[in-house]
């Protein structure tokens, strides 16, 4: 039995897919008497015994070691496309906590989506997302890793898009799937790149041919910068993090899954793909600047919303930006740990958050407010999230961010600082998101607000239970560092900056200051809370670009070349129009060209005597 | 008394009847110039058969043939422009021009 599931663990994604399968026949317009619900349920199941499958294997795979299973795929000259499946405890306990956080999240839409006739379409993109995520965790290929993001991105395209009624969604599934495409695109490029370099595509081959490559570093370069774009796009990190935002406009409960996994499928292959990466020293700097450039600027940014969602949805782009530096400074475990600890508070927050969304409609945190007494469970919930997101021992978020910080504390102090800063700039967010939620006093939005139904608390209040439990979880699988070789200095800086992040925040936002708050500074409120004004950037580089590149084709594409075309059709059109009148009608011109007709014609033919005639004449 | 100078001339009258065929306004001067040309023909005829066959003069038996052929076309066109003048009354070239593009 034991060995039956371990080697069947690669059954888990198809259950998923299964399971998005068999919710699409409750679409509106196919089963049109029974109502969307079944699909749900269906779904529910499918995921439920993906989760138990993966939750199962664990233990055995835990102290195993991984092993491949190769599924060949496409056999041409010269190419041999297998699928290959790496099953370990770390792929074992990812889709573990993909199909758990999935389960959770679907538990929570069976509340959340009451009202809403598209169950089929949703639980089905929710199956596709935990199969291709739970396919990704296992995927040990850097090829078939690319086929699955964009599986992926297609998802998101139309799971955000899901109320395509509202112009807004448009927008923002658009922007996310072009947004992520790009990325991609770049991911392809360098997965293309590094085929001819390494001559495999397989994760433990790339880094066993990591370790003792001899490539041009600039060869190098541009292959990891290509690498690390898809990513990049991904998990929304600057320049890409746009799509992030604008997909808050999807569903709840399809957030909870993007802002704690999918966000994170990017990291993952960044993750695998570290020792390539670390072979050019110029990508991991790209990588540590490019987080540490978006983790700092989305944890402002998250500052200054008012929208209950996008507050949280650039949280997730700066800890994204960690994980990228994490990947950077080649720490893949804490990384790894950074992933799963984000993953969890992560989905606690927006489940949190989405209770409030529910039933007090506005999102507008300015308009809520007061919610302590009424809403406890939601409360609870949001602030273990919280605190298991920030550096609050003995929660997760501290013991990620402790590994974290102390691997980069002798080499590169200032990316500790870096760190710690983001750290305490989350804390405020976070606190300031509660304060204004459930702190201060009732509005006209938030005077009444009941608790929601058990479908949204109960997978909220096991997460919490969860991530409560997590630490001793870590403990008991000794990933906890112990007490002699923790950095204490770290530690207490991590501390001291999540203390301070949340008591400035609640002083002003618990407080009695005068809301709304306003900096002495409007230009720089604006400035962060318009996003660094991203949309206008995009509007005035790429996009204005490729608009009058392409304006610029389609002129030449009808102009040129169809008037090229279109000449040759017009020149034999006026010389019919134009030779037509040689019938002049006069039999008298008729008869002057054939007399032509048979002089030139006489000309021609005697040509070759005429130079002996004209020397007899002269 | 040589061929060429015949021949020359025939060309020539050939040349004048060309020249009125084409330039003519009245319908019976073309039908002039066409009788100019074939006499033309008929003279090179004449001069061939002189100089070239003055045995079996063939050309002579040719120029008897055209002769009577030109007279029936002339009659045969003299009665087209006539049908022409009844129905148009006009024998200007330049107004029989129906039949264009």
């Amino acid at each position: 039995m034991a060995d039956f599931l371990l080697e069947s663990v690669w059954l888990v994604p198809c259950y998923a897919l299964i399971g998005g399968l068999l919710s699409i026949p409750w679409s509106p317009g196919i089963l049109r008497r029974t109502g969307p619900r079944p699909s749900g349920y269906v779904n529910l199941i499918a995921t439920f015994l993906a989760f138990v499958h993966s939750a199962l294997t664990i233990p055995l795979a835990w102290n195993q070691p991984p092993y491949e299973l190769s599924i060949p795929w496409l056999n041409t000259a010269g190419l041999n496309l297998s699928i290959d499946l790496e099953i370990s405890a770390i792929s074992v306990t990812a889709m573990a906590v993909i199909a758990g956080l999935n389960f959770l999240a679907q538990v929570y839409a069976v509340g959340y989506m009451e009202m809403d006739w598209g169950w089929a379409r949703f639980y089905s993109l929710l199956g596709i997302f935990e199969a291709g995520l739970c396919a990704l965790a296992l995927c040990n290929n850097l090829f078939f890793s690319y086929v699955i993001l964009e599986v992926l991105t297609l998802g998101t395209y139309l799971l955000v898009g899901l109320w395509f009624s509202q112009s807004l969604v448009v927008t923002g599934a658009r922007d996310a799937f072009l947004t992520k495409r790009v990325g991609d695109l770049f991911l392809l490029m360098g997965v293309l790149a590094i085929y001819p370099l390494a001559g495999t595509w397989n994760y433990w081959e790339l880094g066993e041919w990591a370790a003792t490559a001899n490539v041009d570093p600039k060869l190098m370069l541009l292959v990891g910068l290509a690498l690390i774009a898809g990513p990049m796009g991904k998990c929304a990190q600057f320049p890409l993090h746009l799509w992030l935002d604008e997909a808050m406009e999807g569903p709840v409960p399809s957030t909870i899954l993007r802002n704690s996994v999918v966000v994170a499928s990017g990291a993952w292959v960044l993750i695998k793909l570290q020792p390539v990466l670390s072979l050019s020293p110029v990508v991991s700097t790209t990588m540590v600047v490019i987080g540490s450039i978006t983790a700092v600027g989305a944890s402002l940014i998250a500052i200054a919303q008012i929208d209950i969602k996008r507050c949280l949805s650039y949280s997730v782009s700066a800890y994204m930006g960690l994980v990228f530096i994490a990947v950077g400074t080649q720490q893949d475990e804490a990384a790894l740990l950074l992933v799963l600890i984000h993953a969890l508070s992560a989905a606690l927050l927006v489940m949190g958050t989405g209770t409030i969304v529910w039933n007090n409609i506005t999102q507008d945190v300015t308009q809520l407010g007061g919610l302590w007494s009424r809403r406890p469970v939601s409360a609870i919930g949001y602030i273990v999230g919280t605190l298991g997101l920030i550096a609050v021992p003995p929660l997760g978020g501290f013991w990620a961010l402790l590994k974290l910080a102390s691997g980069v504390w002798t080499t590169q102090p200032w990316l500790a600082g870096v760190i710690i800063l983001v750290n305490g700039l989350t804390a405020f967010s976070l606190t300031r998101e509660f304060g204004l939620i459930w702190g201060g006093k009732h509005q006209s939005m938030s005077y009444r607000s009941p608790e929601v139904s058990w479908q949204m608390i109960l997978p909220m209040t096991f997460l919490v239970g969860f991530v409560l439990h997590l630490p001793i979880l870590l403990q008991t699988v000794s990933i906890l560092p112990s007490w002699a070789t923790l950095n204490k200095d770290v530690g207490l800086l991590l501390i001291w900056s999540s203390i301070f992040g949340c008591s400035i925040s609640g002083v002003i936002y618990l407080g009695n200051i005068p809301k709304p708050i306003r900096l002495p500074w409007k230009g720089l409120q604006d400035l962060i809370a318009y996003d660094f004004y991203t949309p206008k950037l995009y509007r005035m580089t790429i996009v204005l670009g490729v608009g009058l590149l392409s304006q610029l084709a389609d002129i030449v594409d009808r102009f040129v070349v169809d008037g090229i075309v279109n000449l040759v059709g017009l020149a034999s059109l006026g010389g019919g129009e134009g030779l037509k009148y040689s019938n002049s009608g006069q039999t008298q011109f008729y008869v002057l060209t054939v007399l032509l007709g048979v002089g030139f014609l006489g000309v021609a033919l005697t040509w070759k005597y005429w130079n002996s005639f004209l020397e007899v004449i002269f | 008394m040589q061929l060429e100078y015949f021949l020359l001339l025939a060309a020539a009258l050939f040349c004048i009847g060309i020249y009125g065929l084409i330039t003519s306004r009245n319908a019976v001067r073309v039908l002039m110039s066409i009788e100019l040309l074939l006499n033309a023909v008929n003279l090179n005829l004449m001069a061939f058969s002189n100089f070239m066959d003055s045995d079996a003069i063939k050309g002579q038996v040719f120029t008897v043939f055209v002769i009577t052929v030109a007279a029936a076309e002339a009659a045969v066109g003299l009665a087209i422009v006539l049908a022409i003048y009844r129905n148009r009354d006009t024998v200007d070239m330049e107004q029989f021009n129906l039949l264009k593009w």
